[in-house]
């Protein structure tokens, strides 16, 4: 047998128990190193990276008016028909959005929107929480999408956080985004 | 009276031991998690108290107050008894364990165990055999394949390591030229029995391992194939028996492993009182059996029967008789 062979050819690695001591030594290793778990939601909060498409948000020029002009192009190309838009004209006879609604339980969140979007105005965000007790909820209106968080500036880092306690269960970050988190990959470990 | 007044002593030092025995598995829990924890990395239990070190007591309180269920099919005198039997044995191995050279207090001399035997290793070995009962009945009380299964495993296990466990402290026997632990300890003066006894420790050892039913040993309760093993029917407060007594059982095979083969309360800085170095050594032996149990997988049943009898047997034999040749 084959297999006979090769165990005989190393017959004093078997004798010294040389693989048990291996994997003890590897264990050890590990027992040693850095934990990796992010302590969610109170205490740490991963911030996802400037790609990452969550929550939507709507993005607004200088004097503080939406950049979308209720072409209905995303809500056209949403695979999932989850884009209401409904157009009128504003004192100056610019066409904007009267309802602007998004029902984020049936989002995908394949970004199309945002790719279809001619005014730069809709976006897809940083924020992942969308958790909610009433499905109600998850149906986002205008001034929802105006207030969302936007993309994560320097994201992929995990930052200090609490937990937020008021209008449902966040976790809110403390560090200004501004600086440096920690660099969660770097305690991964990789053997060579 | 004088008898009566001789007795206080004995009787506030088993006291102690049953105190301190009692408590001994909830920080020892905490270690386990905590060590299963960090060697995938995860931190283990961190919420309850200062990095989870309350946590034992909570799940203490939830395993006395969940329901105690006794199955319908199950013999129930016998199942309210196994978990008894399997945990008298460890606290009984502890009468003959000693701690420390005797110390003076009150004027008198207190030996610094409840009772050092002349024959206290052969006490340890007969009594610890008797834990196998528990495991036992509690199989065939439970009326579950899954439980008998398991005690069938654990009886053919522990009578194939009892036989290499017992040959292999002979030689330590052998060299000290008594069984009373106080003089095995005393006569390892200078030089570690594990420096003489390199197969003893390691046969020791393994076959410990096996007794303890820890991995890779614990076919027993082997929780892949056997649900939990002979406590699979056991809940609340009789399953926390079976798991106290495994703890103590861990506690009883470092104490052993430190007294036959590592010099006991000897050999230690002198800043250092005697018994704190004896509980530091054991408590790095647990350290090094939860280790192992998060590092090696189970051993098939044929490997299991293979090494105790075709590896561990001849190899204990051996070194009582390499022994018995150089002492002559
Ligand atoms: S991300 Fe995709 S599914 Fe969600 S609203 Fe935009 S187009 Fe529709
Ligand atoms: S968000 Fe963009 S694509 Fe959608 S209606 Fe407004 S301008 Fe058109």
């Amino acid at each position: 047998m084959a297999r006979t062979g090769v165990k005989r050819s190393n017959w004093i690695g078997r004798v010294l128990l040389v693989d048990l001591l291996a994997g003890l030594r590897l264990t050890l290793g590990y027992m040693v190193s850095k934990t990796v778990t992010h302590h969610y939601p109170d205490y740490e909060k991963w911030v996802p990276y400037q790609r990452h498409r969550g929550h939507h948000f709507i993005k607004t020029n200088e004097e503080g008016e939406v950049n979308c002009v209720a072409c209905e192009l995303c809500s056209k190309i949403c695979p999932c028909d989850c884009i209401t838009v409904i157009p009128f004209e504003n004192e100056k006879g610019d066409r904007r959005p009267k309802v602007f609604d998004i029902n984020l339980a049936r989002c995908l969140y394949c970004g199309l929107c945002e790719d279809a979007c001619p005014a730069d105005a809709i976006k897809l965000g940083q924020e992942y929480e969308v958790a909610t007790h009433h499905r109600g909820t998850l149906v986002v209106h205008l001034e929802d999408l105006v207030k969302a968080p936007g993309k994560a500036g320097n994201g992929g880092v995990v930052r200090p956080a609490t937990l937020d306690r008021n209008g449902g269960l966040r976790s809110v970050t403390r560090t200004r985004p501004k600086d440096a988190g920690l660099d969660w990959w770097s305690r991964i470990r990789r053997e060579r | 009276m004088e008898n009566v007044l001789s007795l206080v002593p004995v009787l506030i030092k088993m006291a102690i031991v049953v105190g301190v025995l009692l408590l001994l598995p909830l920080p020892l829990t905490w270690l386990e998690r905590k060590i299963a924890a960090h060697i995938q990395q995860r931190p283990g239990p961190m919420r309850v108290g200062w990095h989870g070190l309350l946590q034992p007591l909570a799940d203490a309180i939830k395993l006395l107050t969940k329901e105690d269920h006794i199955p319908a099919e199950a013999d129930r005198m016998l199942f309210s008894i196994a978990p008894v039997v399997a945990l008298v044995p460890p606290f009984l191995v502890f009468v003959a364990i000693p701690i420390g050279d005797p110390i003076q207090m009150f004027g008198t001399e207190i030996a610094l165990s409840i009772s050092d035997l002349n024959v206290g290793l052969l006490f340890i070995l007969a009594v610890s055999g008797i834990g196998v009962f528990g495991t036992i009945l509690a199989g065939w009380a439970s009326n579950s394949k899954y439980a008998v299964l398991g005690s069938l495993r654990s009886i053919a296990q522990m009578i194939s390591y009892e036989i290499p466990m017992g040959f292999s402290v002979i030689g330590v026997v052998m060299l000290a030229g008594s069984m009373q632990l106080s003089q095995i300890v005393s006569s390892q003066q200078g030089l570690w029995n594990v420096v003489v006894q390199p197969i003893g420790f390691f046969v020791f050892f393994v076959s410990g391992l096996a007794e303890a039913q820890r991995i890779p040993f614990d076919l027993p309760e082997a929780e892949g194939d056997l649900g939990a093993g002979y406590h699979t029917e056991y809940s609340g407060i009789r399953f926390s028996l079976f798991m106290l007594a495994e703890y103590l059982v861990v506690v009883v095979l470092a104490f052993l492993n430190v007294l036959l083969f590592f010099g006991g309360w000897l050999g230690g800085p002198a800043f250092l009182p005697a018994t704190i170095w004896l509980l530091l050594k054991v408590g790095f032996f647990i350290w090094v059996f939860m280790w192992l149990r998060f590092t090696f997988p189970r051993y098939r049943y044929d490997q299991l029967m293979a090494i105790g009898w075709k590896l561990l047997l001849p190899l204990s034999l051996l070194n009582i008789l390499v022994s018995g040749f150089v002492m002559l």
